[in-house]
């Protein structure tokens, strides 16, 4: 296993040849991975929405956006410069700061989970060792950010989607911590970077999905109902609730919802794709197939090529991941409140307990093919 | 216990059924993304309408004979006949005419029960205005030749389903020449 490209240890390393301590040169970095994450989940969510969008008109046999830029790629572009300029309406009865907090709350955790998502092996913003860890407790915080947005927006459809909201996330967050246990579990750590190298040995045999199969589909059910997609996106069911939350949001703050659903959808396929799908490891290992071309795997076109290739394997198993959520959105009905929650508690949590205790059964028994 | 027992087994079995249901459902959708759109790029193409298409009405004047069973045959008596009687001839003369389509709701009935078949239907169907007062068609009005789809150039002008070859389902790209399905 070679340790890829460091970019970090690169920049850090030129700039202490300028005769620069190696600590400033370390806060000079530090801007260039934050602003590309931004940037990074911003234009996610754009080609998110313009998926979205394309694929549910193809699933409905419709065209969907077309005019704006070709095939309609910068209609998302459009969506949201409207949304800038539209005006910030603030009901006259609401709590103004928590009116606007809410929002910020429900935004900041998403982008922040950014932070443990790998794309290669020091492609990461930061590489702690309680990454999983991080990213489901930042997770709960969002339901916060959601009770104050209904609650403090003096509606009834609000504060009811509000409550919505915080059931669910609040009944699926046991479930998705349970399975992201039996992951642990089997790789030994709470690292990102951790869990990808321990599926990287023998390509698509030994990603996670194999010994984690119902691991995986609660992973995933639960994941959808986080991010509030249908089938479990009851807490804005607009036939009976207008829109949730979201009623009394306008503009600006409108915009954050909608930026926060979509970037939380990219970071759940995302997580998917690292815990169960290989993270950025290809089907075929690329050690393998450099020592099968005969060339080095150190060289450095192998490095950028690995690189370009790692990136590109976990964005395209995350968008994969993506398009299967789009395509259920058109084919499962919404579940109701009293059937969510049974979902959740009388279902996936049993599941969840039993998978975890099998996988430390088994890890005890096979601790070769389970990790012991 | 084994009443226990049997309960989790068909627990299990309704599980593998509503997971085999969800995978049916998303085959049926993932088959729908390769089919071609069905939907008409309305500015740029149209549908054309049926031959019974009721769409605005058409008026001659000259045929009109005054005798108002427009009037009473429609559901809110809404033409308007301005005629006055001319003792010379003794004949009604008519002035003016005009129905309001901003109310009218195209049933037809004027068209039909019109002696003299002065009233007709159209295929016109875009009547949209800026002001509702622009809708009361006058005689003049009423009296215009009506546009159709096929004579636009702008305009692709589309087959309806029955209107389309046996077993072909969608419009574009008919070869010339091609004829409705013959009904049984």
């Amino acid at each position: 296993m070679n340790s890829g490209i460091d970019l970090q240890g690169t920049f850090i390393q030129s700039l202490s040849d300028f005769g620069i301590s190696a600590e400033l040169a370390k806060v000079f970095w530090m801007p260039f991975p934050m602003l590309l994450m931004i940037i990074g989940a911003t234009v996610g969510v754009l080609v998110n929405v313009w998926l979205e969008r394309k694929i549910s008109a193809a699933a409905q046999q419709r065209i969907g956006p077309e005019y704006a830029g070709p095939l309609g790629v910068l209609q998302p572009v459009a969506d949201g410069l409207k949304l800038v300029f539209k005006e910030d309406i603030q009901p006259a009865k609401s709590d103004p700061i928590l009116f606007t907090m809410g929002p910020v709350l429900v935004v900041m955790p998403v982008f922040l989970s950014y932070l443990i998502v790998p794309f290669g092996q020091n492609l990461v913003i930061t590489n702690i060792n309680t990454g999983v860890f991080l990213w489901i407790a930042l997770s709960s915080i969002v339901p916060i950010g959601l009770l104050m947005a209904g609650y403090s927006s003096n509606n009834k459809y609000s504060l009811l989607g509000g409550l919505r909201a915080a059931a669910q996330s609040i009944s699926y967050e046991i479930p998705l911590a349970l399975s992201v246990l039996a992951i642990v579990m089997m790789s030994n750590s709470l690292n990102t970077i951790d869990i990808v190298n321990q599926q990287a040995d023998y390509g698509i045999l030994s990603w996670n999905i194999w010994r984690q199969p119902v691991g995986f589909v609660i992973f995933w059910i639960a994941a959808l109902a986080e991010c509030e997609r249908l089938p479990f996106d009851l807490p804005e069911a607009e036939e009976e609730l207008v829109a949730g939350y979201q009623t009394e949001y306008s503009g600006m703050k409108f915009a954050l919802f909608f930026v926060g659903s979509y970037v939380n959808l990219v970071l759940s396929a995302l997580l998917v794709a690292i815990l169960y799908l290989g993270g950025w490891s290809s089907p075929i290992p690329i050690d393998m197939l450099s020592n099968l071309l005969g060339v080095d795997p150190s060289t450095s076109w192998v490095q950028v090529v690995d690189a370009s290739l790692g990136i590109s394997m976990t964005l395209l198993k995350a968008y994969f991941l993506v398009f299967i959520a789009i395509l259920t959105r058109w084919t499962v009905p919404r579940v109701r409140i009293d059937q969510l929650l049974n979902l959740g508690w009388k279902f996936l949590l049993p599941i969840s307990l039993a998978n975890l205790l099998i996988t430390a059964a088994l890890k005890l028994a096979f601790p070769t093919a389970f990790g012991g | 216990m084994l009443k226990f027992l049997k309960q989790v087994v068909d627990y299990g079995k309704e599980t593998a059924q509503a997971a085999k249901y969800i995978g049916q459902g998303l085959a049926v959708t993932f088959d729908h993304m390769q089919r071609r759109p069905i939907t008409v790029q309305y500015p740029y193409e149209k549908l054309i309408p049926s031959e019974r298409f009721r769409g605005r009405i058409h008026f001659e004047f000259d045929k009109c004979i005054s005798c108002e069973v427009c009037v009473r045959v429609c559901p809110i008596n809404l033409p308007v006949v301005d005629y006055e009687y001319d003792k010379a001839t003794k004949k009604k003369k008519l002035n003016s005419y005009s129905i309001d389509f901003g109310v009218c709701i195209f049933c037809g009935n004027c068209v039909e029960y019109c002696p003299t078949n002065c009233l007709s239907m159209t295929e016109e169907y875009e009547l949209a205005t800026f002001e509702r007062h622009e809708l009361n068609f006058d005689n003049v009005a009423l009296g215009r030749l009506p546009t159709k789809v096929t004579d636009d150039p702008m305009v692709t002008a589309l087959r309806t389903l029955a209107y389309l070859p046996k077993d072909v389902m969608e419009p574009h790209d008919l070869p010339a020449g091609s004829q409705r399905a013959k009904s049984n």
